[in-house]
């Protein structure tokens, strides 16, 4: 990549309830015992009360556009990263259009991604990086997702957890020539055979009809058997051979907040110390989709972790299917 | 300015099954007065059948034309890099927590690439796509060869968009490779407008009424007054803005554009867009629309292939692909044979 693309500005907006795990637990009639509590890492999640999803993007979209000092007519591209299901049904219709309209960002195109779990964020920031890259004219991008969980779906595959899902809202703005956090390269590769580890089965044309499949499912077997960290490991191999960059060089991972037991995994096997990776979050917000990068990078700047010229990293094995690690320099 | 990537092949896959548009009219109960003075839709739309994919999947119908593209062309699963789903209405399951990229990676082999989906532009996703995979494949050299594919199903009574066209199902393939020499894509200019994004949508399981046994929460759903209103003043001035961004981008002028590749709605639709910018009706491909109808951003694919086998298009040929989508996105795409 010749040209520099940095990000100017994030925010996040949450909705101002919180629920606690164990009272989650019970509403949903999945057991919470000390080595589940252990496992996941989680305390509380941010609920809506029947917020609007655009409603929150539209927030947080105004916030970071703000905070990038962005006349929001100059923006050029819209990009969706959000995971979950919208207010009407994705493809045939995206949120981002609504946002486009709500921000005035007249001379903006709309684009979004699916699938991936977390690492759908990944797509978007590569995607905008390289289309900030190979647009001469382009010279601004707005992401943003905005994630309302299923009612009854917070406990991700309830008979063995592996997630307690929170409500928000996030945003990016990346501009051409920013200084500071740099997007150096992205590696993505997917698992086509992992395509359906993570999805809804009810509610499309599989099974437009049964109310009981529309909910998030995992399997779990094959969850666990998919070799996550080690895709990821390679992955970073790959990208810091080509960016001519030493492990020793990454000072920190901006990783999702799935469980305490992932997040170990992913630190285990790529080298990485506690204190190299944020789990307060996990903690008090659960896993909010690809939202979570948007949380952890700005705890990340908040606390000064990263210095001037230091290398982090973002990565993500979106549950198996699709698998994403960027490289970034502040 | 050319994006340095080429269309190796482009294929479709249309399911062997037909349903004449007269009993699809019965069976949707359309509205059989005039649409304005001069056009009736049940008989002015000039589609005879549309292909109806009963049991197969939305999936399979983009897988077969996957495979189509990849015997067609040559291409090796194993080198592409990127599988890119343009389809832009419902799939199997929910999107966009879920899209058809990943069986169709697995079904084909496709073991190197990323597979994600596209799920903006309505019947322009294809342009939308085009923007995506070029501008992926111009900042980065490891991303040489894309497969973009769609597969569209409409549910059993949702074949009718009234008041503009009747839905065929298939799906279609397209093979780019970077540095390709032939089909070189000069340009792409996508354009939305936000405040149309709710003209065409689809409810959604979560505004389903039980009761409802049409299962209209899976239908394509339109706010006619609002199209008429906002979208039909503005189309045209779109379509225009989007050709002559993308004639710009390449530094091309319209008079030098010898074929165009057009949606096919209905005879008054291209009749207008024919007039509109003053284009002789053989330079624009219509055969596709008595043939099967409309097939949303396969459209574009589709209508393309059938236009280079039937040798209106030629070598040397400057090619204009535009298309409207879901009344709030208009694409525009230079190709160079």
């Amino acid at each position: 990549m010749e040209t520099q693309i940095g990000i100017a500005a994030a925010a996040v907006t949450l909705p101002g309830r919180k629920r606690d795990v164990e009272s989650l637990f019970q509403e949903e009639s999945a057991m919470l015992n000390p080595d589940v509590a252990a496992r996941l890492g989680i305390d509380e999640v941010p609920v809506c009360n029947g917020e609007l999803a655009s409603a929150m993007a539209l927030a947080v979209c105004k916030e970071a556009l703000g905070r990038a000092e962005l006349d929001t007519a100059q923006l050029d591209v819209i990009v969706d990263y959000t995971i979950l299901p919208q207010e009407y049904l994705v493809p045939a219709w995206n949120m981002s259009n609504k946002l486009q309209h709500e921000l005035g960002a007249k001379k903006a195109f709309t684009v979004g991604f699916s699938g991936g779990g977390a690492t759908n964020f990944l797509v978007a920031l590569s995607s905008t990086a390289a289309m900030l890259q190979a647009n001469e004219s382009f010279m601004s991008a707005l992401l943003v997702a905005a994630d309302i969980t299923i009612p009854g779906n917070r406990i991700l595959n309830p008979s063995d957890p592996v997630s307690v899902l929170g409500d928000a809202a996030g945003a990016m703005v990346f501009k051409k020539g920013v200084e500071g956090s740099v997007v150096i390269d992205t590696e993505l590769h997917s698992e086509g055979s992992y395509h359906d580890v993570c999805y809804i089965p009810g509610g499309a044309l599989a099974h437009p009809d049964d109310p009981a499949l529309y909910r998030m499912e995992l399997d779990k077997k094959r969850f666990d058997k998919a070799p996550k960290s080690e895709t990821l490991n390679n992955m970073l191999g790959s990208v810091l051979t080509r960016a001519g960059v030493t492990r020793e060089d990454v000072v920190f991972a901006l990783y999702p907040n799935l469980s305490c037991e992932d997040q170990q995994q992913f630190a285990e096997r790529l080298g990485f110390s506690s204190d190299q990776i944020n789990s307060d979050n996990r903690k008090h917000l659960g896993h909010l989709q690809g939202t979570d990068f948007v949380v952890n990078y700005l705890s990340m700047i908040e606390n000064g972790i990263v210095k001037k010229e230091q290398y982090f990293l973002a990565a993500s094995h979106g549950m198996g299917f699709l698998a994403g690690v960027s490289l970034l320099r502040r | 300015m050319a994006t340095g990537v080429g269309i190796v092949g482009a294929s479709y896959y249309l399911p062997p099954k037909t349903k004449a548009v007269t009993d699809i009219f019965r069976d949707e109960q359309i509205p059989a007065e005039p649409l304005a003075a001069n056009v009736d839709f049940q008989r002015d739309i000039g589609i005879e059948a549309v292909h109806v994919a009963s049991e197969e999947s939305a999936t399979n119908l983009g897988l077969n034309a996957c495979r189509s593209v990849l015997e067609k062309t040559g291409i090796d699963p194993g080198e592409i890099d990127l599988i890119i789903d343009f389809t832009s209405i419902p799939e199997e399951y929910i999107a966009p927590t879920w899209s058809a990229a990943g069986i169709i990676q697995k079904e084909i082999g496709a073991t190197r690439a990323f597979a994600t989906a596209v799920n903006t532009g309505g019947c322009a996703s294809y342009h939308t796509t085009l923007k995506v995979a070029c501008s992926w494949m111009a900042a980065h050299n490891r991303y040489r060869t894309a497969l973009l594919f769609a597969g569209d199903k409409v549910p059993e009574f949702n074949h009718t968009y009234y008041p503009i066209t009747v839905i065929c199902d298939g799906g279609s393939a397209v093979i780019l490779k970077k540095g390709y020499e032939r089909r070189q894509i000069l340009s792409v200019e996508v354009a939305t407008l936000g405040k149309l994004h709710d003209v065409w949508y689809i409810p959604g399981f979560h505004w389903r009424d039980p009761a409802d046994k049409d299962r209209k929460w899976l239908h394509m759903t339109a706010d006619i007054p609002k199209f008429n209103k906002e979208v039909i003043p503005i189309n045209l001035f779109m379509f225009r803005k989007v050709m002559r961004g993308a004639l710009s981008l390449a530094g091309r002028k319209q008079q030098e554009v010898a074929y165009y590749i057009y949606p096919t709605f209905s005879t008054w639709d291209q009749k207008a867009f024919c007039q509109a910018f003053m284009i002789a009706p053989e330079k624009v491909f219509t055969d596709g629309l008595q043939r099967h109808g409309h097939l949303q951003e396969t459209d574009m694919v589709l209508d393309y292939v059938d236009a280079i086998d039937e040798g209106h298009i030629k070598e040397g040929d400057l090619v204009m692909l535009t298309t409207n989508g879901a009344g709030f996105s208009w694409g525009a795409a230079l190709i160079q044979h």
